[in-house]
């Protein structure tokens, strides 16, 4: 008790003396060296006190610098990149014609987060988009959305709440960032520009210090349920995973998905131009529903070619497999690679290397979710897609993706396509 | 009703799997110097908590230190004192920095007791150490080449050395590097011209401890700041600490957690 009250006076001194920051410490010195002198406190519990007063001071002199204003602002995290593309895009259609096309694109995205209390956030961004493209934020110079014949559109991206009862505990509503929602090594099923409605319960427990389990799950909304003849387009999402981190330099991790699209079949089909139609069609409507099991995993290697005397920090292999068990036919898909380099693009000469062979059949997932760079985003192709990361400066880099792809729905010719993509990248 | 019943079920599932997971978690992440501090604290404290789940990383000061500011974090880690700047981010973040002094490190710097030197300035090491003093008659010792042995460049040891005596400069190119402190600590008690440097707990009769800048190496003076080659090490939390986080600084400053320190080879607060 004595103890605490010294330990009382030695804070309070430091309240009263913030004004002196460097005059106060040396009298605690003083202080503190007389009680260790006459054995109230050990030279340990004396260098302890010292220290955690002069972090005090500091925190204190800073708070006296900030502005009151309320938490909820303090707390808004702003993020944004904007992006400058070169596309070429080389194919042939299935009469054989060639077509070639050059085109410039931007993409603008800017989003805000803030903790409104301590188990509460939410968040909104917006960004540059073309006609309501789900799949992408691009916009094409000249296109419909800009030239000299009209401004650019900037839509809402995503707004979503978030509340978070407990450390393993995370329930979220909102149209959300996807990577709030589920957890995937490749964009063979999902777009990463793709922004989920609903509602997703995120469940995440660390067993000991190396294994950790998740699950994510929640109810989708496809369309919306606005007719009493027939049911809205649902997906119920089950995600459980695991992540097991073996030491250092080698983790693994990996899921097992359920998609559960129902009441597609039936369902009449976007009829705007972003859409790109690959899956069986019954007239105007879908034919079949979507019922996919994806298992998937991605191992990640850090410094993976030390033996060689080569200074690459990381090396990630992943692979995913799809099956849609609501059709017989043309209902599998996988995709696999590997990414060699920084693991983030932060500075100069910061590099990445990626590689990804693809494969959809035709009904094995819902047509309007894989990548949409990739075969135009149809199912019913395969691809290889190879891609170049170089950090020009500290949150700039220069990219270079390149993909070629092909039919697989049995038509003679394949209809090739080639896409290059070159980006400059600018991240805030 | 579909939609209901699927619903259900989902939230069914869900709920199955959260009654197993009342745990409180926390994520304690930084300095790789207080990393094995943490690490078996961890390990002892889950040990007698059932339903506790402290997840330990390193990744540096500074990494633990960001990711308080930015709340991903429970407890940051750290082998310095945040700099004002990181202060001041983190209170314009409305965190409240709380700096925990959980140990205090101090690196001895040992030769062979056959030496007639027994004290270095910390410019004298600092020159032996970055290859501009060779032999041990430049510091006041006999005409013999100096044997300079060093931790390798993954230990937090080597770290600190080079920030608190090398004013980070790089150690010379002919080290021999060790794995271990203990390693070291053997490698001088048998090569009459060497000199090492090992956390105060390995510094044994077989080696002779140098006064550093006219200061004996003790747990008193490493204590009260006076050894130049000694620092506090730090567990920063946001505000006063609360639930898991408070139990286990508490822990880590508790009789059991100070040993933990101590037979990491560090100096505890005790």
């Amino acid at each position: 008790m004595k103890k605490l009250f010294w330990v009382f006076l030695i804070g309070f001194w430091g309240v009263m003396c913030l004004g002196a920051r460097y005059s106060f410490a040396s009298q605690v010195d003083i202080l503190l060296q007389k009680l260790v002198d006459k054995d109230i406190l050990t030279p340990g519990e004396a260098s302890q006190i010292r220290t955690e007063t002069e972090e005090e001071a500091k925190v204190e002199a800073a708070k006296g610098k900030t502005p009151g204003l309320p938490d909820w602002v303090r707390n808004i995290k702003l993020k944004g990149d904007f992006r400058l593309r070169y596309q070429y895009k080389h194919d042939k259609a299935d009469n054989n014609v060639a077509s070639d096309t050059s085109v410039g694109r931007v993409r603008v995205r800017v989003g805000l987060e803030s903790k409104i209390n301590e188990k509460i956030m939410a968040g909104i961004g917006i960004a540059t988009n073309s006609g309501g493209d789900p799949r992408s934020t691009n916009i094409t110079f000249g296109d419909k959305n800009g030239g000299y014949s009209s401004k650019m559109d900037v839509r809402l991206d995503y707004a979503y709440a978030k509340y978070l009862p407990f450390s393993w505990l995370t329930v979220e509503g909102g149209k959300m960032p996807l990577g709030d929602v589920l957890w995937e090594p490749t964009d063979l099923v999902w777009d990463t520009d793709i922004t989920p409605e609903g509602g997703i319960f995120g469940l995440e427990k660390g067993l000991g210090s190396k294994a950790t389990v998740f699950l994510k799950t929640g109810p989708l909304f496809g369309t919306a349920d606005t007719s009493s003849n027939s049911d809205p387009v649902m997906l119920y999402l089950v995600q459980p995973g695991a992540s097991y981190k073996f030491n250092d330099r080698v983790s693994l991790k990996g899921t097992f998905s359920l998609y559960d699209w129902t009441n597609v079949a039936g369902t009449a089909f976007p009829t705007d131009s972003w859409y790109k139609s690959s899956n069986t069609k019954n007239g105007s409507a879908w034919a079949y529903n979507y019922q996919v099991v994806s298992p998937a995993f991605e191992a990640t290697i850090q410094e993976p070619l030390k033996a060689l005397g080569l200074n690459v920090e990381s090396l990630k292999l992943f692979g995913e497999y799809v099956n849609n068990t609501a059709v017989s036919d043309k209902n599998t898909g996988y995709a696999f690679g590997f990414q060699l380099g920084h693991a983030k693009i932060e500075k100069w000469g910061d590099w990445q290397f990626k590689y990804i062979y693809a494969m959809l059949e035709k009904d094995a997932v819902l047509d309007t979710t894989p990548d949409s760079d990739r075969y135009s985003g149809k199912t019913g192709m395969r691809s290889h897609e190879g891609a170049f990361t170089f950090g020009l400066a500290k949150n700039t880099f220069l990219g270079v993706d390149i993909y070629r792809s092909w039919n697989i729905n049995g038509i003679s010719r394949k209809a090739p396509e080639t896409l290059v993509q070159v980006d400059w990248n600018m991240k805030f | 009703m579909r939609f209901f019943t699927r619903l259900g079920v989902l939230a069914s599932v869900f709920i199955g799997l959260a009654v197993p997971c009342f745990a409180e978690k926390i994520v304690v992440e930084g300095s790789t110097t207080v990393l094995p501090i943490s690490q078996r604290a961890a390990e002892v404290f889950m040990d007698s908590h059932a339903g506790a789940d402290i997840s330990v990383r390193g990744g540096g000061s500074g990494v633990g230190i960001a990711s308080l500011i930015d709340g991903t974090t429970d407890i940051a880690n750290a082998s310095r004192a945040m700099k004002d700047t990181e202060v001041q981010k983190a209170v314009d973040k409305g965190r409240t920095p709380k700096a925990n002094v959980v140990a205090m490190d101090g690196i001895c710097v040992i030769v062979n007791p056959s030496n007639g030197v027994s004290a270095l300035t910390k410019k004298q090491i600092k020159d032996i150490y970055t290859g501009r003093v060779s032999n041990w008659k430049d510091v006041g010792g006999s005409d013999a080449k100096i044997v300079v042995i060093s931790r390798d460049s993954s230990s937090g040891t080597f770290e600190a050395f080079g920030e608190l005596a090398l004013d980070k400069e790089k150690v010379r190119a002919d080290a021999l590097l060790q794995a271990s402190n203990q390693a070291v600590a053997s490698t001088v008690a048998q090569t009459p011209d060497a000199i090492g440097y090992v956390g105060l707990g390995y510094v044994a009769p077989s080696v002779k401890a140098l006064d550093v800048d006219g200061v004996k190496a003790s747990r008193e003076t490493v204590l009260n700041g006076r050894y130049p080659i000694s620092r506090p090490l730090f567990m920063y939390t946001n505000g006063q600490p609360r639930g898991l986080a408070k139990e286990f600084v508490d822990f880590i400053l508790s009789a059991e957690g100070q040993k933990i320190v101590e037979e990491e080879g560090f100096v505890g607060l005790k």
